[in-house]
């Protein structure tokens, strides 16, 4: 502990100990008033909303707003073609998917490399992969996104077999759920975390199990998993947050607003709303009329906030059930 | 069981050490081990000896030479086909599995039968002594050190291994552990009489573990023996001065015609000693029970440093320094404090080594006890 009890008879302890704790409860107050606001104003009827200055506490608190907000699509299409729930399940598909696909390829590399390539190609392939973590990902997003079109051409049409008018077979994932995951099969971020806890198991202890008979991989789950479930949670939680709230990404690879994530709906019904409320009347006219029953029905702001906490919501739910073991997680690798 | 047998094995590192050097592995090994044999590998840190268990465990592949186990070429088994069970150092339990789990994984991957694990389970706790089956239920970071090693052991012998390797297995616990334990790895070496293999830096547990003894140094095995071959027979200084505690004393002399000049004193020799040696700088090894206290005659004064008292051996070394080398004498317990001692080396019990290099020029071999 950083104060242990008995010391904090010392003036100077005592003083030290309340000036962490206003600092921290000032930290605290801060980061929860954002999410205070957020609450209190979807509860809020349209007018109060928008009120200025905005009150703290909704003098007839209501669930309009979380009502209205599901029927968004029923009644605007050009908005949103979709119901709410369609972009939900999109988010959901796209991020276990990496998931599903990334933390196996991203753990099994980084213990290969941790345990398993011995010699002098080890640290060049440790390099390799950390040296793209140097690379900013705003620099690729465009050579990416190429490369999503007629993989492995960056080149929006695929080019001819010279001599033929047939054009080299592609992948073409470009406008599917692929173009999110795929690229995101392996993660240099989480590789570094992977390979960090890794080499913190004893090599005695893989050998132990190698003189007990078990092969390499009966070794990884039955001996090495197990004793991984920390970074295992932290690497998930870090993947499901960073997958279910990326936005830019999706919104270059997804055309077709069906398969689109509910951050870049969100942003679709965000934008309508800020036309309708603040811009020229000429530029708001479209998006306010498709809006306007809504409006009429008592939708503003507050409707913006309840897809703000839908949003943060699964993230916050995923925190709550992973607590225990990123606890753990984050003690053994002293990261945040 | 099996005898176990290293045909000029060599093994070179890729990874280089913190100072650019290169990281000992073998170099040009040979070993015979007879089955039932317990073997203790001793040497200073870095000199290989576990590589040398590595290898014969399958762990580290050799870059040349053969590896038999009974006669079969094993050389290029893995380490998971040899049926060896290796005991380590930091006792390398599997921390997310119960006592009893890490003894059952060998059976798990095995596939054998829950009953067979259960009965070699229990037959093991059984040999274990008392109150190991507590141990069994416990997860295994709430057990102590010394718990902990038992545990090591235990998954060592659950399998009936062709060879036991044992990898310092006490040198992480406390002195008093460490003694009971010791005395408990013997106990079950004997019992079962398993092809041992015992790496330890330690050349007293060595000496307490090995029917022989094979010191290592630089990847290569310097010496290999029972004890008395070792202490009496040394193959070179640095075998000398590995083997006995406290360390043989080392000086240099020249041998001038019927006299040996150490120290400034000239010490008269005997006559097929004197014919022996070569009439040139050379260096006398003295263990401390190898010299005469108070000898008729010229005598050496040794000014003494201190004297240290070991009440549980009866035994008293008087320490000082003679030509700038460290010297130490066995004397009686109840020796006076005195502040020199005049002694001679007792030349039956003398080891001649050459100026430069290592090379033994003269040991006195085994005695003739009977």
């Amino acid at each position: 502990m950083l104060f242990p009890t008995v010391g904090r008879k010392q003036w100077q302890v005592r003083l030290g100990w309340y000036g962490v704790q206003v600092l921290l409860w000032t930290g605290v107050i801060l980061h929860l008033i954002p999410f205070y606001l957020m609450l209190v104003t979807s509860i809020k009827p349209a007018s109060e909303a928008m009120a200025m200055p905005p009150t703290l506490w909704p003098k007839e608190p209501t669930f309009v707003a979380w009502r209205l907000v599901w029927q968004i699509s029923d009644v605007a299409q050009s908005v949103l073609s979709q119901p709410l729930y369609r972009y939900f399940l999109n988010s959901l598909i796209m991020t276990f998917g990496v998931i599903a696909l990334s933390i196996p390829v991203t753990s099994l590399a980084a213990y290969a490399s941790s345990k398993l390539i011995k010699g002098p190609l080890a640290r060049p392939l440790f390099i390799f992969f950390i040296g793209t973590l140097m690379m900013p990902g705003i620099v690729t997003l465009i050579p990416s996104f190429l490369l999503t079109r007629n993989f492995p051409f960056p080149l929006p049409v695929a080019p001819t077999i010279p001599g033929t008018d047939i054009a080299f077979p592609t992948l073409r994932i470009w406008n599917t759920y692929w173009a999110v995951i795929i690229p995101a099969g392996f993660s240099a971020g989480n590789f570094l975390l992977f390979k960090g806890f890794f080499d913190s198991i004893p090599d005695s202890i893989i050998n132990a199990a190698r003189v007990d008979g078990g092969s390499e991989f009966n070794i990884f789950r039955r001996i090495v998993l197990p004793m991984s479930k920390p970074v295992y949670a932290v690497t998930i939680y870090f993947t499901f947050g960073g997958v279910w709230d990326s936005y830019l990404w999706p919104l270059v690879v997804i055309q077709d607003s069906a398969i689109a994530p509910l951050t870049v709906a969100i942003r679709r019904i965000t934008d309508a709303f800020s036309y309708a409320g603040t811009t020229s009347p000429m530029t708001a006219m479209g998006a306010a009329s498709a809006l306007q029953p809504l409006i009429e029905q008592g939708l503003s702001w507050n409707g913006l906030m309840v897809l703000g906490l839908l949003q943060a919501l699964p993230v916050f739910i995923f925190f709550i059930i992973a607590r225990e073991y990123l606890m753990q997680g984050v003690r053994i690798q002293g990261l945040k | 069981m099996a005898g176990v047998t290293l045909d000029h094995v060599s093994k070179r590192y890729h990874t280089l050490t913190a100072d650019g050097r290169p990281v000992t592995g073998l170099d040009d090994v040979s070993l015979h081990i007879a089955d039932g044999e317990a073997v203790s590998v001793v040497g200073p840190s870095g000199c290989g000896k576990s590589t040398l268990l590595k290898v014969i465990a399958g762990l580290e592949m050799p870059d040349a030479g053969r590896v038999l186990f009974n006669d079969v070429d094993v050389t290029r088994w893995p380490a998971q086909a040899r049926g060896v069970g290796m005991v380590f150092q930091d006792y390398a339990l599997y921390p997310a599995r119960e006592g009893e789990d890490n003894l059952s994984y060998y059976f798990e991957v095995r596939k054998r039968t829950e009953e067979e694990k259960a009965r070699r389970v229990r037959e093991v706790a059984t040999l274990m002594g008392i109150g190991f089956d507590l141990l069994l239920e416990r997860q295994v970071d709430t057990l102590s050190g010394g718990e902990k090693q038992r545990v090591g052991i235990a998954r060592c012998i659950v399998r009936d291994p062709n060879v036991f390797l044992m990898d310092e297995p006490i040198s992480n616990l406390d002195a008093k552990l460490r003694e009971r334990t010791r005395i408990e790895i013997k106990r079950l070496i004997k019992a079962f009489g398993i092809t041992t293999v015992y790496v330890t830096h330690d050349q007293q547990e060595a000496v307490f573990m090995g029917d022989r003894i094979a010191v290592m140094r630089a990847g290569r095995i310097e010496q290999f023996g029972a004890f008395d071959d070792l202490y009496f027979s040394p193959a070179n200084l640095f075998v000398a001065t590995l083997i006995g505690t406290p360390p043989m004393s080392v000086l240099p002399a020249v041998r001038r015609a019927e006299t040996l000049e150490l120290a400034g004193t000239s010490l008269p020799l005997p006559p097929d000693l004197a014919a022996e040696l070569p009439a040139e700088p050379l260096r006398l090894g003295v263990r401390p029970e190898g010299w005469l206290l108070d000898p008729p005659g010229a005598a050496l004064t040794l000014p003494i440093r201190h004297v240290e008292r070991i009440y549980t051996e009866r035994a008293a070394y008087a320490a000082g320094d003679l030509a700038g080398s460290p010297v130490h004498v066995l004397v009686p317990l109840d020796f006076p404090a005195q502040a020199a001692l005049r002694i001679a080396p007792d030349w039956e019990r003398s080891y001649f080594f050459a100026a430069e290099g290592e090379a033994a020029l003269r040991v006195p071999g085994p005695p003739d006890l009977f």
